[in-house]
């Protein structure tokens, strides 16, 4: 059993990690890239080494140097967070084979999962329902795809078998515009994943991303921690996420949750993963994919179900039972997550990057911010936009959002642009109080500038407050110079003026 | 001493009379002002409310936080007020913009070539930073002058890219 454990990320979930290796009494290895050196999980680890330039592709995704690294160091198991080596089967594999323990699923289920089309047939031959689609497991050419959309039936999506993040992804309208995206699909799943292999998939509308998260250990028993609504996107990256979803019923909740045991039990899963899912408006779920690793929005389960998924998944991988069974579980109050990005929802949500100058984060009851940045980071463009999390708890969903607007008043971020506007409006929002949303939501019906009509505003408060900062920075000026004009010190002016006196 | 100070578009006139007293567009206020030490925030409490406050050099302007709102605002004093005035039209509606880069990152593809008509709105050219590709538009109408950048380019942030004339 291993007391010391690799943590082959960075950020906010890198320091997620090394706090539950020191709740458990466990050592920690951070490794880091050149622009990381200063960064919170290095700070916070027990050792840390380098491991290369800024670009992933020289520091985060050196798996041999990971290994390497972790093996020189005595660490017996290799945590590797979320996204970089999280869900590459080679990688797990060469952990195993390099005798440590990957905190993770094993390489066959991250292999079956990881490849959307072979995912597909495995869940249907498990009974899963699945989207309406081609399946792309025999590598279909243009004219092959061409013949079969019109019995998938338009609109529908041409997704990339490799896919993740949206790429390699596009909406099909109608035959006519389909060789066009067909190539441009193929293209950019080439440069993503190296591999140009699509399917088609029929587009759901109105519908909602509800996930279902599992835990199970290496004797067999398999759990699910209910749902997580995930519906709130922007070009297919979250942005906002609660648990449990306001749209699922007892009866819903109860039918996910067993499919989703289903589906994981047909890889012999282990450790954390999520079932993602579409569901209709008539409540009719469709299993889109399986992520097999630790999701960003782990925390608002946690809160809810009172379970830590990460100290879960260092006990499994240490060969511990689970902590919980099923009939354990029961959903307490309601949990909200908000991603705070560095990019500029005013200006076509554009990335910010720059030195974050000053920070307050949120504090006081139900409150939890996941982050790896503070007053005096930078936000630099080798990494992605998200600089933390910010998770609140409410005993009702209403609560939730109450206090969530109360804790994105209080976040401050100096330094670069963020996008808690963005979160402030959605709070705001009526469909989103009353939980009708869908996936499209935000890119087709949300508008900020809507919400922000009406709303009480200050500019009298501000036209003081800024006209009293210029003012008193001007006299400040003002005194410098008039101070140097002034050659001498006071003292001696005084020593002067007492001679004069005498 | 006396200030012309634009909130988001909106003039406001106000005066500084003493320590205690500002007027804001003829309306005089009791107001208590206080700077937190080494921290960029203020605390004003006027006739009795309290507001605090964040406030930033903006890339143009001062940007002032209140109650969860971004205010961006700009003060002159009359002088300047004058001398501005005197010297005409503002420069930024008449003259040549130059598109310069947000944030650092790789040119991945130029939408348009020198002498190229555009309207605004129009993407110029695509520039990927945080694993992201980002559309960047043109401001206004016009014609597009040299670009000094090509596909594949590092750029860094406020590297001038093209003009748009």
């Amino acid at each position: 059993m291993f007391n010391k454990v690799l943590i082959a990320n960075r950020g906010e979930i890198a320091v997620r990690i090394l706090r539950a290796c020191r709740e458990l009494g466990i050592q920690t290895v951070a490794v880091y890239s050149e622009v990381d050196r200063q960064a919170m999980h290095v700070r916070y680890a027990t050792e840390a080494y380098l491991l290369g330039p800024a670009p992933s592709n020289e520091s985060y995704l050196k798996g041999e140097k990971i290994i390497e690294i972790a093996l020189k160091s005595g660490a017996g198991a290799i945590h590797p967070g979320y996204g970089f080596l999280a869900e590459r089967a080679d990688f797990a594999q060469a952990v195993e084979d390099a005798g440590l323990e990957f905190i993770g699923p094993k390489p066959y289920a991250i292999g079956s999962m990881g490849d959307k089309a072979i995912a597909r047939e495995t869940m249907m031959k498990a009974g899963v329902p699945v989207v309406p689609g081609t399946g792309g497991t025999d590598n279909l050419s243009d004219e092959e795809l061409l013949e079969l959309a019109p019995g998938v039936g338009f609109p529908l999506l041409i997704k990339a078998t490799a896919g993740g993040g949206g790429k390699g992804m596009r909406e099909v309208k109608n035959i006519e515009e389909m060789p066009t995206l067909l190539q441009s699909a193929r293209r950019e799943a080439n440069a993503s994943f190296g591999n140009d292999n699509i399917y088609l998939e029929k587009m759901i509308l109105g519908a909602r991303h509800v996930e279902i998260q599992i835990l199970a250990d290496k004797f067999g028993n398999v759990i699910h921690l209910n749902e997580r609504e995930c519906s709130l996107q922007r070009r297919h990256q979250k942005l906002l996420e609660e648990a449990p979803s306001a749209f699922v019923d007892d009866d819903l909740r109860q039918r996910m949750g067993d499919v989703a045991v289903k589906a994981a039990e047909a890889v012999d899963y282990e450790s954390a993963g999520t079932i993602e899912c579409l569901v209709d408006a008539d409540k009719n779920f469709y299993f889109l994919e399986m992520n097999t690793r630790l999701q960003v929005e782990h925390p608002v389960t946690e809160l809810v179900m009172g379970v830590d998924i990460v100290k879960e998944q260092i006990r499994i991988a240490r060969g511990r039972k689970l902590s919980f069974a099923q009939e354990d579980i029961k959903i307490n109050g309601a949990a909200i997550e908000c991603r705070i990005n560095a990019e500029d929802p005013h200006n076509s949500f554009m990335p910010s990057t720059g030195l974050i100058s000053h920070a307050v984060i949120p504090t006081g009851p139900g409150i939890r911010v996941d982050t790896g940045v503070y007053a005096g980071s930078e936000i630099t463009p080798y990494y992605d936009s998200m600089i933390s999390k910010l998770i609140v708890w409410g005993e009702t969903r209403a609560q939730a959002i109450l206090r969530m607007r109360r804790a994105l008043e209080e976040y401050k971020v100096v330094g670069v642009r963020t996008n808690i506007p963005f979160h402030q409006a959605m709070m705001d929002s009526h469909p989103f109080m009353g939980g009708q949303f869908h996936t499209r939501f935000v890119e087709e019906e949300f508008s900020m500038e809507h919400i922000a009509e009406g709303k009480e505003t200050f500019p009298e408060v501000a036209a003081i407050i800024a006209t009293l900062v210029q003012h008193e920075e001007t006299e400040r000026a003002a005194h410098v110079v008039r101070r140097n004009a002034r050659d001498t010190s006071n003292w001696k002016w005084l020593s002067r003026w007492e001679r004069l006196s005498k | 001493m006396k200030y012309i100070t634009t909130i988001d578009g909106k003039e406001f006139s106000v005066e500084i009379i003493d320590d205690r007293h500002v007027s804001i567009d003829g309306k005089i206020v009791e107001v208590d002002f206080e700077s937190v030490r080494a921290q960029p925030v203020f605390s004003l409490i006027v006739d009795g409310k309290s507001y605090e406050a964040y406030v930033y050099e903006g890339e143009e302007d001062l940007e002032v936080l209140v109650k969860g709102r971004l205010y961006h605002s700009k003060v002159e004093d009359e002088r300047e007020r004058r001398l501005r005035a005197a010297s005409g039209v503002d420069v930024a509606d008449s003259g040549i913009f130059h598109l310069k880069a947000p944030m650092p990152g790789l040119i991945v593809s130029i939408s348009v070539e020198e002498g190229q008509e555009v309207k605004k709105g129009d993407v110029l050219l695509i520039l990927e930073s945080m694993k992201m590709q980002n559309e960047l538009k043109s401001p206004r109408d016009g014609v597009i002058g040299r670009i000094q950048v090509t596909d594949g380019d590092s750029v860094e942030q406020r590297q001038k890219l093209l003009s748009v004339e």
